[in-house]
Order: C-alpha cells, then sequence, then structure tokens
C-alpha cells in the first residue's frame, strides 16, 4: 500500500540523490531521475486510480491529505509529463549551467505537484504550491533568458497572493482551512470576494488574458525539455483554481436570462474569449517555434476558462478531457522542437528547413501532436473541443463562439507554421551533419504518439473516470458515452468510426496511388523557378514572415498589453525612486523634511 | 459495417461523377456565356484520366504522402455526407462539425505536401488557402452555430428533416441574412473569384498546385471535386431544406453550384488582405445580426 506521504517524502529524498549523484555523474544521475519520475508515475497510477492511496500521515504530523477523482485526474496527467520529460534530461543535461541543481529541482516540483493536489487544507495547498513555484523559478533561468524567470516569478507572487487573501477571506467566514468544508460553507457575500480572487489567480497560473505576458516568456526561454511541463503541466495548476471557483464556489447571484450564466461566469467565458483570439493573433506572428507553442498554450488555456463557465456537464466533461488532449499534444509537440533543438541549435523558424530527412519520427511525433492540438480528428482535441461547441452553441454565446471558432480555424494556421518552415521545405547544407534524436528520447516520443491516437478513438473509458469527477464535484448530469462515443447535446460522435473510415479513405487513396505508373525521384532543387537559376536553398524556403499579409492588418496593436506592463512597471519603479529618495538620501533638504514630519505628528499625533 | 463502408465509397463515387459531370457542363456554360462554345460536358473526365496516367515527378515521401492522406481525408468526409434526408451510410453519425474538421484532414494533408516540394509558390499558395480559410470559416461557424441552436440537433440529417416538417420554412428563408452570409462563405470555401486568391493562375503560378503533375495532381484533382461535392451538398442541406428524394437534391444541388460559378466570372479577384477584411466586416456583422435575432429573440420566420 502506497502512502501519500512516503510518496512525498521518497520524491524530496530521491531529489537529494539526484543531487548528489549528477554531481559525481551527469549521466547517472538523470537516469536516477528518470527511474525515481517512474516510481512516483507508477504507484500513483497503480493505487490512485481507485482511490486506494494511504491518507494517513506518520510522519509528517502536521499535514493531512485526502483523495479525489479531481486531484487524481490532474496529478497523473502532470506527473505522466513529468515522467516523458525525463527521458531528455541524458540528452540535455550537458546543456545546463548548474547540472546538478537540475534534476534536484525537477524532483522537488514534482513533490509539490503530489502535495498539492492532495492536501485538503488550504494552507498546506499554498505552500505546496509555492513550492511548484519557487522550484520552478529555478529551473527556467537555465534555457535561454533570466529575465523570464524574474517575469514569471512577478505574476505567480500576484496570484498567489490573491490566493492567500482567498484562502484568509475563507477562514475568516467559515472558521476551517479545511478545502471543502470551507468552499461548502461560504456565505453569499464572501462567495463573490473568493470567486474574483480565486478567478486572478487561477488566470495567473494559466496564463489567461490579461495576465499572459509572462507566458510566452517562460515557456519560450526554459530548458527545452522543461517548457513541455511548463506548458503541458503546471499551466493545469491555474486551471484547477479556475474550476474551483467557477464549478465549487459558483456564486448565483445575477444570472444572465438569455444564456442562463452568471454574471462572474460570463465575464470568466470572456476572458477566456480574449485570450483564445490573443493567443492565436499572437501565435500567428511569432518566429520562435516555442514561443509559438507557448502563445497556444494561451489560447488553450483560454477554451478551459470557456469550458468551466459554460457551466453544463458537456462543457465541463469537454474541459476535462481538453485538459487531457492538451497535456499530451503539447508535451508532443515542444519535445518534438526540444528535439530539433537539440540537433542544430535554435528553435528559429527562419534559421530551420527540411528537418524531416533527417528526423522522420520526430516530424510523424509533432505531426500527430498539432493535428490533436488544432482539434481534428482522430486525435483526442477534436472530441473535447466538439464537447466545448456544444456548450457553447446550447447556451448561446455568440461573442464567446466567435472566439472559439476562430481559435480553432486559426490553431490550423500557427500549428502548420513550424511544419512548414521548420520540418517541410528545403534541406540546408548546415544541418546535413543532422541525425534522427537518440533511442532514449524516441520512447517517449512514442507513447505519446500512441496516446495522442488512443485519446482520439477510445474517448469511452475516459469519459467513464470524468463521469466520476462529475458526480463527485458538482450536480450536474453525467456524460452518456460507450468505448467509442459520445454523446451531447445536439448528437452522437463515433470516434472510433471517423478514424476507421479516415483509414478506409486514406487505404483507397493509397490503392489508387499504388496503382498509376511509379514516379521519377527528383531533388528539392529541381523546382519550377519561373526561369531563374536559383542555386542557393535559402532563397528557394518560405519561412520568413509566413502570414505577412495577414500579420499586416493588426502588427501595430500586438505589442499594447506588453506596453501595457512595461508602463506599469516604470510606475512602480519611479513609486520606489521616490520612496528611495524621501527615506534612504542624506541630502540635508530630507533630514529637515523628516524632523518636521515627526515633530508636526509629536505635536498633532495626540489630537488625531 | 461492411456494407454502411460499401455505401460510404459509393456516395463518394457519386459526388465525384456528379461533381466532375457538373463542372464540364458549367465550363460550358461559362463559354456560351463569353461567346465561346466552350469545352464537352465531360472534358474534366478527359483531363483527370490523361493525368492519372502520365509518368510524374516526386520530391521525396511527404509529396506523396501528403497527397494520399490529403485524398484519404476527402473521401473519408465525402463518405459520412446524407445525400437526401433518409439516405446515407452512417446514421446517427452525421454531425455537423464531422465534415468541416475531417475536410481539415484532407487540407493539412494538401498544405504538407505542398510545402513538402520545396517550392516557396507553394507555400505561398498554402499560406493564403489558410488565411482564407480562417477568413469564411468564422462567420459561416456562426451561422451554423444559429442554426443548431434553432434546430436543436447537429446531425445534417436532422436538420434537413427539421426544415422538411410542416409550419418550418427553408433556412434560406427562416434566416435569410443567415443564408446570405453561408453562401458568401460557400464561395470562399469553392475558391471561387472573388476568393480565388490562394489560386491565383498567372500570379503566384498555381498557388499550391504549382510543383504538381501526373498522377499526383489528378488525385489532387479529384480531392478538389469530392471538396466541391462536400461544401455544395453542405449548403443544400444546412439552408435549402437538404432534400427528400435524390432528384431534389440534384436540382438544388446544380441550381448552387450552378449560380456560384456565374457570380463568380462576373468578379476579379481580392487580395488576400482584402479577403480576410471582407469577411471580417459585412459577412460577420450579418452572421451575428442573425445570430442575435434568432436565439435571443427567437424570431425565425
Amino acid at each position: 500500500m502506497a502512502s501519500i506521504e512516503y510518496l512525498i517524502i521518497f520524491t524530496v529524498i530521491a531529489s537529494l540523490v539526484a543531487y548528489l549523484l549528477t554531481a559525481l555523474q551527469r549521466f547517472v544521475g538523470s537516469v536516477f531521475t528518470i527511474f525515481a519520475t517512474m516510481f512516483v508515475f507508477v504507484s500513483l497510477a497503480a493505487y490512485g486510480f481507485g482511490l486506494d492511496l494511504e491518507t494517513t500521515t506518520r510522519l509528517l504530523p502536521n499535514l493531512s491529505f485526502s483523495q479525489s477523482y479531481l486531484g487524481f485526474y490532474f496529478v497523473i496527467i502532470i506527473a505522466f509529463v513529468y515522467l516523458m520529460v525525463s527521458f531528455f534530461h541524458p540528452h540535455f543535461i550537458d546543456k545546463y549551467p548548474y547540472k546538478n541543481s537540475y534534476n534536484m529541482l525537477f524532483l522537488l516540483s514534482l513533490s509539490g505537484i503530489i502535495g498539492a493536489f492532495y492536501s485538503d487544507h488550504f494552507i498546506q495547498l499554498f505552500f505546496f504550491f509555492e513550492l511548484i513555484i519557487w522550484t520552478t523559478m529555478f529551473l527556467i533561468p537555465q534555457g535561454k533568458s533570466q529575465e523570464a524567470a524574474v517575469s514569471y516569478f512577478g505574476f505567480s507572487v500576484f496570484g498567489s497572493v490573491m490566493l492567500l487573501l482567498a484562502v484568509f477571506l475563507i477562514y475568516q467566514d467559515t472558521g476551517t482551512f479545511d478545502i471543502n468544508q470551507g468552499l461548502a460553507l461560504l456565505s453569499t457575500n464572501s462567495q463573490i470576494f473568493v470567486f474574483v480572487l480565486f478567478i486572478l489567480s487561477g488566470l495567473t497560473k494559466l496564463g489567461a488574458f490579461p495576465l499572459h505576458t509572462w507566458l510566452p516568456e517562460a515557456h519560450g526561454n526554459a530548458p527545452h525539455p522543461f517548457s513541455p511541463v511548463l506548458s503541458g503541466a503546471l499551466v493545469k495548476l491555474g486551471a484547477f483554481i479556475a474550476l474551483l471557483a467557477l464549478v465549487r464556489i459558483a456564486p448565483m447571484a445575477t444570472t444572465i436570462p438569455a444564456i442562463g450564466l452568471p454574471v462572474g461566469h460570463l465575464i470568466v467565458a470572456i476572458l477566456g474569449s480574449l485570450s483564445i483570439v490573443f493567443g492565436t493573433l499572437m501565435a500567428i506572428r511569432e518566429d520562435d517555434a516555442k514561443k509559438l507553442l507557448a502563445y497556444s498554450s494561451m489560447s488553450h488555456g483560454g477554451y478551459l476558462l470557456v469550458a468551466f463557465s459554460a457551466f453544463n456537464e458537456f462543457a465541463f466533461a469537454g474541459g476535462l478531457y481538453h485538459i487531457l488532449a492538451h497535456a499530451l499534444a503539447s508535451a508532443g509537440a515542444f519535445m518534438a522542437i526540444a528535439a530539433v533543438a537539440r540537433a542544430t541549435g535554435t528553435t528559429k523558424m527562419k534559421e530551420l528547413g527540411g528537418m524531416i530527412h533527417k528526423m522522420p519520427i520526430t516530424y510523424l511525433a509533432y505531426l500527430i501532436a498539432i493535428i490533436s492540438m488544432a482539434g481534428i480528428p482522430p486525435m483526442g482535441g477534436f472530441i473535447s473541443k466538439w464537447l466545448i461547441f456544444q456548450a457553447v452553441i446550447s447556451r448561446g454565446m455568440i461573442l464567446v463562439g466567435i472566439a472559439v471558432f476562430f481559435g480553432s480555424v486559426g490553431s490550423f494556421l500557427y500549428v502548420f507554421r513550424p511544419l512548414a518552415a521548420l520540418f517541410l521545405g528545403q534541406e540546408f547544407k548546415e544541418y546535413k551533419h543532422v541525425k534522427e534524436a537518440p533511442l532514449l528520447m524516441l520512447i517517449p516520443t512514442f507513447i505519446i504518439m500512441i496516446l495522442n491516437i488512443y485519446t482520439g478513438i477510445l474517448p469511452g473509458e475516459i469519459i467513464a473516470y470524468i463521469n466520476r469527477i462529475i458526480i463527485e464535484n458538482t450536480s450536474f448530469q453525467t456524460v452518456t458515452a460507450t468505448a467509442f462515443t459520445v454523446t451531447a447535446t445536439y448528437g452522437t460522435l463515433h470516434a472510433g468510426l471517423i478514424a476507421l473510415i479516415f483509414g478506409v479513405g486514406v487505404a483507397i487513396a493509397f490503392v489508387i496511388f499504388i496503382l498509376l505508373k511509379k514516379s521519377r525521384k527528383v531533388d528539392l532543387m529541381n523546382t519550377y523557378t519561373a526561369a531563374n537559376f536559383v542555386h542557393d536553398e535559402h532563397l528557394l524556403h518560405y519561412s520568413v514572415d509566413f502570414y505577412a499579409p495577414l500579420e499586416r492588418l493588426y502588427e501595430k496593436h500586438s505589442h499594447w498589453m506588453r506596453t501595457f506592463y512595461r508602463a506599469l512597471a516604470e510606475k512602480i519603479k519611479e513609486i520606489g525612486k521616490f520612496g528611495k529618495s524621501l527615506l534612504m538620501s542624506n541630502h540635508i533638504g530630507n533630514a529637515i523634511l523628516w524632523i518636521i514630519i515627526i515633530v508636526i505628528f509629536l505635536i498633532g499625533g495626540g489630537l488625531l | 459495417m461492411i456494407i454502411n463502408i460499401l455505401i460510404g465509397i459509393g456516395v463518394a463515387l457519386f459526388g465525384f461523377v456528379l461533381q466532375t459531370s457538373l463542372g464540364g457542363l458549367n465550363r460550358k456554360i461559362v463559354g456560351r456565356l463569353q461567346k465561346r462554345h466552350g469545352p464537352r460536358w465531360y472534358q474534366e473526365f478527359i483531363d483527370i484520366f490523361k493525368l492519372l496516367s502520365k509518368k510524374s515527378v516526386s520530391h521525396g515521401w511527404i509529396f506523396d504522402f501528403g497527397v494520399i492522406m490529403a485524398l484519404g481525408g476527402i473521401i473519408a468526409t465525402a463518405m459520412f455526407m446524407p445525400l437526401t434526408s433518409s439516405f446515407l451510410a452512417f446514421e446517427g453519425f452525421d454531425n455537423f462539425f464531422i465534415f468541416v474538421y475531417l475536410l481539415a484532414v484532407g487540407m493539412l494533408g494538401m498544405a504538407m505536401s505542398a510545402s513538402g516540394s520545396g517550392n516557396p509558390w507553394a507555400s505561398i499558395g498554402v499560406m493564403r488557402a489558410l488565411t482564407t480559410m480562417l477568413a469564411y470559416e468564422v462567420p459561416f461557424l456562426i451561422v451554423v452555430m444559429t442554426i443548431i441552436n434553432v434546430s436543436d440537433t447537429s446531425s445534417l440529417t436532422g436538420i434537413q428533416l427539421f426544415q422538411q416538417t410542416a409550419g418550418n420554412n427553408w433556412f434560406l428563408i427562416a434566416l435569410p441574412l443567415g443564408a446570405l452570409v453561408g453562401f458568401i462563405a460557400l464561395m470562399g470555401m469553392l475558391g471561387k473569384k472573388p476568393f480565388e486568391t490562394y489560386i491565383a493562375p498567372a500570379e503566384i503560378a498555381s498557388g499550391p498546385m504549382v510543383e504538381y503533375g501526373g498522377k499526383q495532381l489528378g488525385m489532387l484533382f479529384i480531392l478538389h471535386e469530392i471538396s466541391v461535392f462536400i461544401e455544395v451538398s453542405l449548403f443544400v442541406h444546412l439552408f435549402l431544406g437538404g432534400a427528400s428524394s435524390l432528384w431534389i437534391f440534384l436540382i438544388k444541388y446544380v441550381a448552387v453550384y450552378t449560380l456560384a460559378n456565374l457570380i463568380s466570372n462576373v468578379y476579379g479577384r481580392f487580395k488576400i488582405d482584402q479577403v480576410v477584411t471582407f469577411f471580417y466586416k459585412w459577412p460577420l456583422i450579418l452572421a451575428v445580426t442573425q445570430a442575435v435575432i434568432a436565439i435571443y429573440f427567437g424570431w425565425v420566420i
């Protein structure tokens, strides 16, 4: 019988061992990290599904744990992403400035994850959240930029403070720090405040509009194998908090009759819509493949907000399904880009091309991941988006609908961009030496490919598990599903049938193709160039400013949020300067000013 | 199940034959409009079979694989398409979103193959095609959202039956603004002028298709015919009350395609950014107006 307490202690000890081992021998330390992560994942998977973990504490007497289907759903997805990513460590560890601490912090943040989702005590939850933030804050600067970590930390602190404030409000109102009791006993008045604070905290961690500027910086500049964790796993913490606010607290004060939703939910849905539109537009014009995927995570975070605020069983199930589908898709895509970056040393799309001929398996992994990410069948992303669409349509949320559809079609545009610029197109001479990723890195790639397809073909098992979460946390009906089908408001989706028919279609096309005359293979440079002699493959590679005509329509406005935060930061600095000049300067005028103030206070203080 | 799959393949084949003949016929109609004789009605078949029989070149495995994936995706989409309100291969699973998103697999395959050819003109064409898609899909999906909300089903046969029940009008009449948007979006989907920017002959050397020849081009021609069949049938089923028999379907289909083709022939070509600004101006405003009227006020004629 595994106990949560033991798991946490094990992970913490393992992190110290990983530190020592990595200091002695980098490769061994990294392999140890793989096994430690695998142990955690396997014990969670073995006991967690049926909620069979031991929750009593012996060695950590002041902590208390409880398990729920909801918490387990998050924890298993995140632990899975951690496990997949750990396979990349042995091949990346040499690239970091602080090699020993990388493995240690990685495992420490995993222990934070386990603690956070199994806590039933708010202060404890806050502690583990902080553990995650502090460990990841030291992981991010091991990548390209230190500034990214500062921005990440600044926003995270804002989110944490909001969370802490909400926790104190709950305590003041109900007298308990227990999560379930606290949320249940809240009075109507404090509900609204707690709701707002939770949403603010959730938006920050999710990287949703308008608190998103840290996300592309942090995800884009983090170490290559850590970006999948950030995007596939850690932003889901924000989704968890937002879910608590939208589904568990759900203040029903004033309801808008036309769509049957409370005002708070509608506002969150609109913020989610703005995240979708913003993320999509920014991703379309991004040149760095990792930043592009980071903006896509922002847009997918918006889908989660829309799903949880549409507030019916299909949206809720769709949102939870989307967490899984996006974790797999974004982990897959980021890992493919990481493999390319390892081989070529860059993630800038304008510097890359024709990688498909060198790394076909990585290409396939990326292709499958983006099909899911764009919500195209037969992958998981289609099912979750389909469920969310049902809810948006039945609520009649027109403006949200525009955003949801825009994000869905826009995702074809941005996910295609790395495909065209980085993997396809001309093959560059400078990357002649590049080889396919090593076997250790292909293992997780294959596993994620298979799971991406699995979530798109066999939704039954997953929906059945989500139904347990629905019963546990909400008063909604359960979602009807068989092994291959899902039924929602406006009809039934047969995921297995779609995959089968797609297979039939491809088989027919293949037969047509194979029966006809074999074609002659020609070089990539042997193309139609309108009678110009082009000798350099760079000139035949269309990758810079791919969507230039579209970008031109909105590029003027693309920086306004960043300008806003810059200005805000400037203002805060100025206030600081003002304070500094008052308190820290040894100019005589200041001394006189303070003497006068103190004298006035001494004389008049009694009157106040 | 085998029988259903065979019916589905039959539907796809029917769509191909129907659209290819109609395409040829329309070339003749346009010819007459321009005071020419125009080609014979089966000219398109000749073109396709000639291409399929010729020897061609290939730019690597993704170039071929993309074409196979594209044609496969489109055939799969066509297999789900109902012809009338009772004639379809997979009953109960003709969900509207399948058509939009399964079609996208085909388009992704084609885009992949075109970019894999290594020709920048092809990539420009793909970029334009995707941008056009971003333009027309959003207003179109808002209208479809209204239709699904009003008719309470997302199944295409369900939507047809809803329009065919006594007391309900076709959505062309019930949602006139929406139908107008739907038709404009259809022109975009079909790549008819003024929205044919991504093919743009003589400007970007036929866009995505620039590197193709022989069997690959022939397969893309088949793909094009079937995808036109899917898009026009969608319009017939969504706005024109669908069809209760095959003959009615044929009449409506021919009427819609010919009308789109005739309108196309009096227009010039938009620039790609004009396509985007156009669709995000009037069609989107009309679509939202229609949605507000129909969903919030419940005013459906």
